[in-house]
């Protein structure tokens, strides 16, 4: 045999070889990856159980879930500003308008028009924003009390987020008793579940009734979130949650998720509290890391009594502006295995997804519309909502 | 009648300055081109802002597919070879970019919004969307969704067509009925691929599911493990993908081999779907290694319709080095047999397209108006991977590698096209193929062990 034969022997091997490795990775990528047999690499799940406690019993108010009062509204200038990644800062919403337009405004420009009255001139702060800003009328908010009844029968107040709008928030707080809870310093920590507009930028309303309550915020916040607690007149401690499982107190804790939100904000929080006897109950501002994702990962860290998911509160984000994706439609049909016994949406979660929900036969709490809340399937303004 | 090569097979381009520097200068330019028009149109911070996400989606989507039409399936008729070979290169590419837009314009507005829209479907028609009461931002956004799921499709049939059906039966036509035939045939298909693949989607976008016009929920639910349509956005995108990589970097092989042309494009063009869809089963397990398995109704990152969507962007990270590769490095690798140099290639595509992936999702949030992290729902890496796609192959294409190429003049240089190692299989090449498949299945399980490793060794965010 010559020297060129053994050559195009090799040369032919190699070529053979060559293409068998392509034919056999990508053949086994086709028949393994998505069989049954895939599972066998798959890590299992090992529950951590951590134990953050019990309550006795949890109550939650919905001071106010109508973060706006017209999707139309709110999603025209959400188009005209040019999408859902464009920074909220930058929209020229109240209370940072800055007489420029849509889209053309930024945090400095807006704040130095009222910084100088906040936080206690609201109403001349919010007349003033009013005037140079995008569809001021717009602007509602969403808040929440939570108060927690202890093992030992102590009672416990929490705020969950602060709003939008200066007046209506005021209004809201005085319809409910919150500023005089907080003047008198019962609510021990205002809790932001994330930086947007309907939750955050109302701030100088609680400011004005208790500046120096405790703020704690989840990482993730911008610059100019900070810099607005200060100009809002905030005097007290200032705690940034990192992600993953922030205790609060015994059988409450928040947990937040770096999770990408649209108009630039970025990580939230929401909170567990394991009630005695009954279970967990998820409560939430937004949920934009998604209501399974919340509960999923409960289930991996947490321990909570009768291994149960009890309650859900709050705002779901799952349908916020009359807008509908299938993979909604996987939500709803995939909550059903986690067996809730009582669920309370409102705000982002969506009047149609809401109203799947009672379709699908899920204990949906109803609400009385009250106080410009559009549909009883909602906890809407003014609520209430207990568990155990 | 013998089959005409296309131009930009028929064409030699020629380096006008030192290796280094043309590369260097092309690539500049493409990175200062992309940048400026992603600025103009897309950017959520620029002027157009048609990033809304899926308005900018659409155009980059179209662009892409109308660029295919002129480029293969019409051989840029009706301009004439000495037109082509005779004009400036970038007055060139701003004619053949500005027809590209112009075509698009027409398609969108005659053809979908009117015509489908306004008679037939409509949720092909924002303002019929509207008019029914859904919010405006939406309507435009679910049209915009729908029409560019047509293109999806399209982007890949199309080459498909081309590349590895070679035009058959209509390869030996003369233009433009060649090209109005595979336009039509392609189209065509494209719509029933549509209707297979993304009506159902549609169909449960609206409330109630609209069960008799759509299959609701989709044939696809059990397998997939939602009802979105993503599930399907998988494959084809990966079908795109490998479209490219079977006409760039592997040089049609190994279905060139096949002597008898109708097996040798029947294998093409089905082989390239079963590499596409074994491609995207293990892209979607490879999210599963390392971000564990997706639960059904989840948001982000864990979630089956996302995980999805993300196979057909991971495919799409592998196209970007590809395309500049085999553009800008005449495939990078050529001194070695064809085999070889189609194995390395292929490797160094592959890790260009990790580096890539890593540093895109660690910066892009910095310099192109997205958002930060993995899998926010209007976060599409599709859109800026396939407008920068699209810049390079208006520079290629359309302006010859305008500044750092030119058109080389008659005899300058003698253009080969490779056609070579067709010849007879032989014992030896059978036992390399059967070492090389066992190898090839090592070469998998030793991937998806380390999977876990690398994943939490690349923590990104």
């Amino acid at each position: 045999m010559s020297v060129q034969n053994e050559d195009t022997k090799r040369r032919d091997f190699l070529k053979g070889a060559l293409t068998g490795l392509g034919l056999g990775t990508f053949a086994t990528m086709g028949i393994f990856s998505y069989s049954p047999m895939r599972e066998f690499f798959l890590p299992q799940m090992v529950r951590k159980m951590k134990d953050f406690g019990a309550c006795k019993s949890i109550k939650i108010t919905n001071i106010s879930e109508t973060s706006w009062f017209d999707n139309a509204t709110l999603m025209g200038d959400i188009k005209g500003a040019g999408g859902l990644l464009v920074n909220q800062y930058l929209f020229n919403w109240p209370p940072f308008g800055d007489g420029t337009g849509l889209a053309k405004g930024s945090y400095e420009k807006g704040i130095a028009k009222i910084k100088h009255l906040l936080p206690n001139k609201l109403e001349e702060a919010w007349k003033i924003a009013e005037e140079n800003s995008v569809n001021p009328q717009n602007a509602g908010g969403f808040a929440a009390l939570i108060e927690i009844e202890r093992l030992d029968g102590v009672k416990k107040k929490y705020l969950l987020d602060t709003g939008w709008s200066y007046a209506w928030m005021d209004e809201s707080f005085k319809r409910e008793g919150i500023d005089k809870m907080l003047a008198n310093g019962e609510i021990e920590a205002l809790i932001i579940s994330h930086e947007h507009w309907d939750h955050f930028w109302g701030l100088p309303v609680t400011m004005k009734y208790a500046p120096n309550i405790k703020i704690i915020v989840p990482e993730g916040f911008y610059p100019e979130g900070f810099q607005y607690i200060k100009d809002s007149g905030h005097k007290g401690e200032l705690m940034v949650h990192k992600t993953g499982i922030n205790d609060i107190e015994p059988g409450l804790c928040a947990i937040v998720f770096d999770v990408p939100i649209i108009n630039r904000v970025f990580g939230e929080q929401s909170i567990f509290a394991n009630v005695q006897g009954k279970g967990l109950v998820s409560i939430s501002g937004c949920c934009h890391q998604g209501i399974i994702q919340f509960i999923s990962m409960a289930k991996k860290e947490l321990k909570y009594d009768n291994d149960q998911m009890y309650g859900i509160y709050g705002g779901l984000h799952i349908s916020p502006f009359d807008d509908w994706d299938p993979k909604y439609d996987d939500l709803v049909i995939g909550l059903a295995k986690w067996d809730f016994k009582a669920i309370g949406c409102n705000h982002c979660t969506g009047l149609l997804t809401a109203r799947k929900f009672v379709a699908a036969g899920y204990p949906v709490v109803q609400g009385t519309a009250q106080h410009r809340s559009k549909s009883k399937v909602y906890l809407g303004n003014g609520d209430t909502m207990v568990f155990g | 009648m013998m089959e005409t090569p296309l131009y930009l097979e028929e064409r030699s381009l020629v380096k006008r300055f030192s290796s280094p520097l043309s590369i260097l200068l092309n690539t500049l330019f493409i990175m200062v081109l992309f940048y400026v028009s992603w600025w103009i149109f897309q950017d959520p911070r620029g002027i157009m802002r048609m990033y809304t996400p899926f308005v900018g989606y659409m155009w980059c989507r179209w662009l892409l597919v109308v660029m295919i039409w002129i480029a293969y399936i019409f051989d840029f008729w009706p301009f004439s070879r000495s037109w082509l070979n005779n004009t400036h290169p970038v007055l060139k590419g701003v004619i053949l970019t500005t027809l590209t837009a112009v075509i698009f314009a027409v398609m969108l507005k005659l053809f979908f919004e009117t015509l489908l829209g306004e008679y037939a479907i409509t949720y092909f028609s924002p303002e019929r969307l509207t008019k029914e009461g859904l919010v405006e931002f939406y309507a435009l956004e679910y049209s915009a969704q729908a029409i560019l799921m047509f293109a999806a499709i399209a982007s890949w049939l199309s080459p498909a067509w081309v590349v590895a059906a070679e035009g058959a039966p209509w390869g030996n036509l003369k233009q433009p009925i060649k090209g109005f035939s595979i336009f039509i045939v392609t189209f065509l298909l494209s719509f029933i691929v549509y209707f297979v693949v993304y009506h159902s989607n549609m169909g449960i976008l609206f409330d109630p599911w609209q069960k008799f016009a759509a299959v609701t929920p989709p044939w696809w639910e059990d397998f997939a493990g939602t009802v979105h349509g993503n599930f399907n956005i998988a494959w084809v995108m990966c079908c795109t993908v490998i479209v490219w990589m079977h006409e760039t970097i592997w040089e049609r092989y190994p279905f060139s081999m096949i002597q008898t042309p109708w097996i040798r494009r029947t294998a093409s063009f089905f082989g390239i779907i079963a590499i596409a869809v074994a491609l995207s089963f293990f892209l979607y397990y490879a999210q599963e290694l390392i971000w564990g398995e997706a639960i059904r109704g989840t948001r982000r990152d864990a979630a089956p319709d996302w995980r999805w969507l993300h196979v057909g962007e991971m495919a799409i990270f592998w196209l970007l080095p590809t395309l500049y590769m085999h553009f800008y490095l005449k495939n990078g690798f050529n001194g070695y047999s064809k085999v070889v140099n189609i194995f390395l290639r292929t490797i160094a595509t592959v890790l260009a397209a990790i580096a890539l992936y890593y540093v895109y999702y660690k910066t892009a949030h910095l310099f192109l108006g997205t958002q930060k992290g993995f899998s926010h729902p209007q976060q599409f890496p599709m859109i800026p991977l396939i407008w920068f796609i699209n810049v390079m192959l208006i520079n290629y294409w359309f302006m010859d590698g305008w500044p750092g190429w030119r058109l080389a003049k008659v005899g300058e240089v003698i253009k080969v096209r490779s056609v070579e190692e067709n010849g007879v299989l032989t014992a030896s090449f059978y036992k390399g193929a059967v070492g090389g498949i066992v190898g090839g299945v090592a070469v998998y399980f030793a991937i998806i062990y380390l999977l876990p490793y690398m994943g939490k060794a690349l923590t990104i965010f």
